[in-house]
């Protein structure tokens, strides 16, 4: 019986949501809440309208009239952008210590050819934990080797990869070489180690500038095939490194490339080296500052304050979150950054604007202005602090998402089992 | 040569022939009989006899003083200027004695019981067979390296295992063994290291503890049975008449050592690592002598700067500290000897001594450290470490004072025989001379550089450098004329007088024949003018060494001064008070003497430092129930699916950064816990976060003892590769069977014990049969709802009660199960997704199993996320509308109720432990961070503490650096080095 009754909550629940999509095709005004732009602003007491999957009105009053509009009361809540989480593998990955269910990593150093989107997960069971928690885009990541791969912007909703992906092979992963204590590696190994990646990396990066400047080659070659948007400016470069050097090493080594745009992901010591970085105009995406210092030597706080730290110095930094379901906790690293030095607002901006600048999608996301797409998340209180943290909608380019998932089922299950309130 | 080199093959071969060895030949027995006259002897490491006469007969002394009579049957070697001194004995050495293993490779199998043949023991690494008087070979090579570095014996034994056997006193004379080994279980030798054993037990140092323990029992036992040979624990019992030698890992494994000693009633020796210094006090309480090694680090180059950031300052501080050990040593009065265990040879063995003498050690102290103490430790004063009549004639021959930097060892005596370390250097040819010499008439002649390297020139209108070598006091000179000339002048020179009334003996005329370039020949002729005045070295002693301070604990933000107990008013604060009251506002808070003493409005208290807490929030520090900080090398003894016996308190690391990381984070106390590697894992710690303090002071006074059991994926070993498909259980009906199997021996063995006083006492059934007395806890690592009604059922029928579930994902399924059973849940706020069993973990666990009426804590399990508590407790609001006093409790008070300290901690009440925190925000939001922590009403971190550290630590960095790079530029040599980070465990690893 019992199950019975799930079943048909279930279905009436689906019919909802799929009656409330084509509602949309007309205007939704959600009106009176705090609306947080993700550009640093705040418009308190504010109107946001939508209509087809685009922005046509953020602003404190209303001029028009808007006939037949779906009107979402949000008085005392919360508007943010949807929630972009970089350096993620979210929809590769369902169990970490189950290989069939992993498609994170490919065999050889050099891949730059295979694309994260093709297994792109869209039934994964993790992914509809992150996207109840505000996350409606993620950068999916392909792991390991030298160049791991090539990754693509996807939304947290999608009936198939094709259907899900956002900004289809926006860049290529590579790691860095560098000096790094958990290998424990002697010394004179590790340095070998580098000098061999350095040298294939360098060898490789002549080779597809060479390859990228002849039209059509007389043999294919997928590796070098790959790196083609990189020289022409339609694919970013994210160079996964750490340490000072392997910073200072990396954007020396680029500067022989102008036309390859990079973007630093990790970056522990990028707060020792803000000049270089600013001066070089490249953006960080600092990945999961809820984590140790690097060394025994290093403030405390130092993950978390870096942030700050950064942004004070100009440049663009976004906070990303590396792993699958852990990415659900991204807002409240953004928040840990509040409390080390940035503003509520700025914090916002390193999960919102600032990625989507990165990415080169901010044209139409990213942020809350007319024009861009209706992705959106509305909370009942401050999302970056999880005490506060209950998102209650969440559409993407104006469509409504269901923000039910297996962990909210469960809950409401074991709830009516003991007869608690949920 | 090769003539002579086969008269000294026969020569030595003769020598060393013993009594029932048959004769090739006639008999060559020499006048083992001589007097070494005019000397300055070191009768003992503090007595020194001038012109003083050494006499010695056929190994023995047979008189040592001043003006003694000489016999005539006596070689007299006139000495004069040198010194001699009682030869050196190393009391840590494997000279010779090595194991011949063919052992086999497991290939990453598992090996559950040792590969030897034979009726040892069940374990490789505790071998009391091995006797170093059976397994030593002379090895001459060797032999020579100690007699470079002035020993005359040493204790030889094999240094591979956890117990090690026996050792042997040996000369480094040469010849055949049947006369070198002086002695035959001399002592016995222990580690912490189970070697080159294959098997897997133990993997861990609380594992190798459990298991030297487990063999001290098992060789008790032994001797009042009849039904077991075994050769091993019969021999075991006879190394309890030796002394023994413990060598440790570092300076916390010697609180370690001396636990065992305490435990079964004996005294080891302990073998350091040099560190020492750096927990003097605790180690001069225990009171073990100690033997220590000379060999410093290495100077780390930090020339790049981006580098250097990679080097710990512990590491950095160890180098420049390092040749002060025994120093510091001293200064407490521990006593020690020297070993030159480390040291790769002579010359750095003797440059390291010499320079712990200029650190500060008094050179009676040193010498004393090399010659009486290792007699005294070994019982062999009245044949070893001092000359006196009836002594053996072991003892070394020096320049001068051994401590000044150019004296040499020019002959060590062991045995009674004689071995030239520097041979004819008793030459000093440092000088100037006048030159007889056609074409260099107005020129002289000088010589300068070091005692052992010559330097020649010939000064004139111009200087010229001549090449210089020496053999057998016969000169060679040559140089050029000058710059343009093609040709060389080439020199025969012999020595036609030197001084021998001073040591070393001054050259006073060199005479010889000089060949001209163009072949005729001249008479050569050097006459002594002068000495050379020496320009003292920028690194001569003369400059003060400037040491930094020790801080503890030895690495960055450790105390030069431990904090003391506060009396403190927190005025004004928004308490959670964890009581009836809730949470009080506007509400002050006093601590003294590391209590709660009141709270209220308007609070006085005399003599407290107030801390304005107006808008900030006061609470307790929270409780990790479930953390793997403060632990050194491993975490899981994960051999056996059974280990009970070891205990996370024996592997307490008092050093670890991530105490004083977690301390910034609120916490103040914290179960330390086994792994998750096996069904029955080892004992618990509980440790207050007392940063500084050493391994046991951390510990929480009187507190209940855990013990971690548990269960699913990865006591199955499921994510542990193909290879370990072998141990049992491999299914959680098999996880089922081994806990009901463990607790069935537990009662057995409780009856046995009972009426059979010599029962085998068993560490492992011991912690089991504690659990069923309820004096042992258990706190069970489990996931899914199957396993956690099992282990209910289980403790049931056994008649104990689980004391708490920790991680319990799939809580929320059998959470009225739980109730009825009476547990406690200690869970992740929302962790899932990371393997099979945790699929239906969901973060409103915490909630449902709250609201269900369990007492529900929040763990960490992790590094990083214990010192978030405050916010992962934050996240059951959101994952299930609890309130934001019940969030709390579950990083505070439950977690104490759990570990039953909840009458000491957990609370904000007068008579409770100040362990205490204040908050800049509350505490449950992401915006908070602490600006006080409180440990028993001491102030172990705080925001103004911290900025001090980190400049105090920037400061001494900074002079290190500096000291290191001009260490560089004066020539010590420099390594790149990336310092180990911390041991950061999880549950798996």
């Amino acid at each position: 019986m019992k199950t019975i009754q799930i079943k048909l909550f279930s279905i009436c629940y689906t019919l909802f949501i799929a009656l409330n999509l084509q509602a949309q095709q007309t205007m939704v005004i959600i009106q009176g809440g705090t609306i947080h732009l993700g550009n640093g602003k705040v418009i308190e007491n504010g109107y946001l309208g939508f209509a087809d999957g685009k922005i046509i009105l953020c602003d404190s009053q209303i001029t028009a009239m808007y006939k037949n509009a779906h009107i979402i009361n949000a008085t005392s809540k919360h508007i943010y952008p949807g929630i972009i989480c970089m350096n993620t593998y979210v929809g590769l990955n369902e169990i970490d210590a189950v290989r069939a269910t992993k498609d994170i990593e490919e065999v050889g150093g050099v891949n730059p050819n295979v694309r994260s989107l093709i297994a792109y997960n869209t039934d994964s069971k993790v992914t509809p934990t992150i996207k109840s928690n505000g996350i409606t885009m993620v950068q999916v990541v392909p792991q390991g080797g030298l160049i791991s791969g090539t990754s693509s912007i996807m939304k947290t909703e999608g009936w198939n990869w094709e259907d899900a992906v956002y900004k289809m092979d926006d860049g290529v992963h590579i790691n860095w070489p560098e000096l790094v204590s958990w290998r424990n590696e002697k010394m004179e190994d590790m340095k070998q180690r580098m000098d061999k990646e350095f040298n294939a990396i360098s060898d490789f990066f002549e080779q597809a500038e060479q390859y990228n400047k002849i039209e059509k080659t007389e043999v294919v070659n997928v590796r070098l095939e790959a790196m083609r948007g990189l020289f022409v400016g339609t694919k970013k470069l994210y160079v996964h490194v750490n340490s000072a050097k392997g910073i200072i090493s990396a954007i020396q080594f680029f500067k022989k490339y102008p036309t390859v745009k990079i973007v630093l992901v990790g970056a522990a010591d990028s707060y020792k080296l803000k000049e270089l970085i600013k001066e070089n105009n490249i953006p960080v995406v600092l990945s999961n500052i809820h984590r140790l210092p690097q060394r025994a030597n290093e403030d405390a706080d130092q993950p978390y304050k870096t942030p700050f730290e950064l942004m004070q110095a100009g440049i663009t930094v976004a906070i990303g979150h590396a792993g699958s379901w852990e990415s659900r906790n991204l807002l409240f690293n953004a928040g840990t950054g509040v409390a080390y030095g940035l503003s509520k607002e700025q914090a916002l901006m390193c999960i919102t604007q600032n990625p989507a600048k990165i990415m080169g999608i901010d044209k139409t996301c990213g942020t809350l202005e007319t024009g861009k797409d209706a992705t959106l998340i509305i909370s009942s209180g401050d999302v970056l602090d999880m005490k506060s943290s209950v998102i209650e909608h969440v559409f993407i380019a104006g469509e409504e998402l269901d923000l039910n998932n297996q962990q909210k089922e469960l809950y409401k299950k074991f709830s009516k089992k003991y007869q608690i309130k949920e | 040569m090769k003539k002579l080199f086969t008269l000294i093959v026969l020569f030595s071969h003769v020598v060393s022939a013993q009594t029932t060895f048959p004769v090739n030949g006639p008999q060559n027995i020499l006048l083992n009989y001589y007097a070494l006259t005019n000397a300055t002897i070191f009768i003992d490491y503090q007595t020194k006899i001038e012109k003083a006469t050494l006499i010695i007969k056929d190994g023995k002394i047979e008189g040592v003083g001043v003006g003694i009579s000489i016999p005539k049957e006596a070689k007299i070697i006139d000495i004069k200027g040198r010194f001699i001194y009682p030869a050196f004995i190393d009391l840590y050495t494997n000279y010779g004695v090595s194991l011949n293993s063919d052992r086999k490779n497991n290939n990453g199998f598992q090996q559950f019981i040792s590969n030897k043949n034979g009726a040892y023991n069940w374990n490789e690494s505790i071998r009391p067979e091995a006797d170093a008087a059976i397994l030593f070979t002379a090895d001459e090579s060797k032999a020579k390296i100690f007699r470079e570095a002035g020993f005359g014996a040493v204790v030889t034994g094999l240094q591979d295992g956890i117990c090690r056997g026996t050792s042997a006193l040996v000369f480094t004379a040469s010849g055949k063994e049947h006369e070198l080994i002086v002695k035959e279980k001399v002592t016995s030798g222990f580690s912490f290291n189970k070697g080159s054993s294959t098997q897997d037990y133990p993997s861990s140092l609380m594992g190798s503890i459990a298991l030297l323990r487990q063999t001290y029992y098992d060789a008790k036992w032994y001797k009042t049975q009849n039904k077991e040979k075994n050769i091993s624990l019969e021999l075991f019992s006879q190394l309890q008449t030796l002394r023994g030698i413990f060598a440790v890992n570092d300076k916390l494994g010697i609180l370690r050592a001396d636990k065992i000693a305490k435990e079964f009633g004996t005294q080891y020796i302990i073998k350091g690592v040099g560190d020492e210094y750096q927990r003097a006090d605790e180690i001069k309480s225990t009171n073990l002598p100690l033997i220590i090694p000379i060999n410093f680090p290495k100077a780390v180059d930090v020339d790049d700067p981006f580098d250097a950031a990679n080097v710990s300052t512990a590491d950095i501080k160890h180098w420049e500290m390092a040749p002060a050990n025994a120093f510091a040593l001293s200064k407490k009065q521990i006593e020690f000897a020297f070993t030159m265990s480390g040291c790769e040879n002579a010359n750095e063995f003797l440059k390291n001594l010499r320079k712990a003498v200029q650190y500060g050690l008094d050179e009676r102290i040193a010498l004393k450290a090399l010659t009486a103490t290792p007699a005294k430790f070994i019982k062999v004063e009245n044949e070893m470490g001092a000359l006196k009549k009836g002594m053996l004639s072991n003892f070394i021959v020096c320049s001068g004072n051994i401590f000044d930097k150019e004296s040499m060892i020019l002959e060590t005596w062991s045995n009674g025989k004689k071995y030239f370390i520097n041979e004819n250097k008793e030459l000093k040819t440092q000088g100037n001379y006048s030159l007889q010499l056609k074409g260099f008439e107005n020129y002289i002649l000088k010589i300068e550089g070091e005692l052992s390297k010559p330097i020649l020139s010939l000064i004139g209108k111009d200087t010229i450098k001549a090449n210089l070598s020496e053999q057998f006091n016969m000169f060679n000179i040559s140089f050029k004329p000058d710059k343009k000339s093609e040709g060389i002048i080439r020199i025969n020179a012999w020595v036609e007088q030197k001084d021998t009334n001073t040591f070393p003996y001054q050259l006073k005329q060199l005479n010889g024949k000089a060949t001209m370039i163009d072949g005729s020949t001249e008479n050569f002729v050097a006459v002594y003018l002068d000495s050379i005045k020496s320009q003292p070295k920028k690194s001569d002693t003369t400059k003060a060494i400037i040491l930094g301070e020790v801080v503890y604990p030895f690495t960055d933000f450790g105390w030069k001064n431990p904090p003391q107990t506060e009396t403190v008013l927190f005025r004004n604060a928004t308490v959670w008070s964890n009581e009836n009251g809730g949470i009080l506002k506007e509400t002050d808070v006093a601590i003294q003497g590391g209590k709660i003493v009141a709270i209220g409005k308007n609070l006085k208290l005399n003599g407290a430092k107030e801390i304005d807490a107006t808008g900030k929030h006061l609470t307790n520090g929270i409780i990790d129930e479930h953390s793997h900080i403060a632990i050194t090398n491993g975490v899981n003894e994960g051999t056996q699916a059974v280990t009970s016996e070891v205990r996370i308190g024996d592997a307490v690391y008092s050093e670890d950064i991530n105490i004083y990381r977690q301390l910034a984070g609120g916490v103040t106390s914290s179960q330390l816990l086994h792994g998750s590697a096996n069904p029955i894992g080892g004992q618990s710690a509980l440790v207050k976060l007392r940063w500084g303090l050493s391994p046991e002071k951390m510990k929480i006074e009187g507190a209940d003892q855990f013990i971690k059991f548990a269960l699913g994926e990865n006591v199955k070993q499921s994510n542990w590769g193909d290879r370990a498909t072998t141990r049992y259980p491999q299914t959680r009906m098999g996880v089922e069977q081994v806990m009901y199997d463990g607790f069935i021996r537990a009662k057995e063995y409780e009856q046995k014990l009972k009426i059979d006083a010599t029962t085998r006492r068993d560490l492992e059934l011991d912690a089991l049969v504690e659990i069923l007395n309820k004096k042992r806890f258990i706190t069970c690592h489990s996931y899914v709802q199957s396993e956690i009604n099992m282990l209910m059922h289980v403790a049931d029928s056994m008649g104990f009660k689980v004391n708490t579930f920790t991680h319990i994902l799939e809580g929320y399924k059998v959470a009225d199960k739980m109730k009825k059973h009476g547990v406690n849940a200690s869970t992740f706020a929302d962790w899932w997704a990371y393997k099979y069993e945790v699929m239906e973990a969901i973060p409103y666990n915490a909630a449902i199993m709250n609201k269900v009426g369990l007492t529900v804590a929040i763990n960490s399990d992790d590094a990083e996320m214990g010192r978030r508590l405050n916010q992962e407790a934050a996240k059951i609001i959101k994952y299930g509308n609890v309130s934001e006093e019940e969030a709390w409790k579950m990083v505070t008070l439950n977690p104490a109720k759990m570990l039953h300290l909840d009458s000491k901690l957990g609370s904000i009440k007068v008579g409770k432990d100040a362990d205490l925190v204040l908050w800049t925000d509350n505490p449950l939001s992401i915006y908070a961070k602490p600006e006080y922590t409180y440990v028993d009403g001491i102030c172990y971190y705080s925001l103004e503490k911290d900025k001090m550290l980190r400049e105090e630590f920037r400061k001494e960095r900074q002079r290190l650096i500096q000291k290191l790079i001009s260490a560089k530029q004066n020539g010590e040599k420099v390594e790149k080095k990336i310092s180990r980070e911390d041991e950061n465990y999880h549950c798996e690893d």
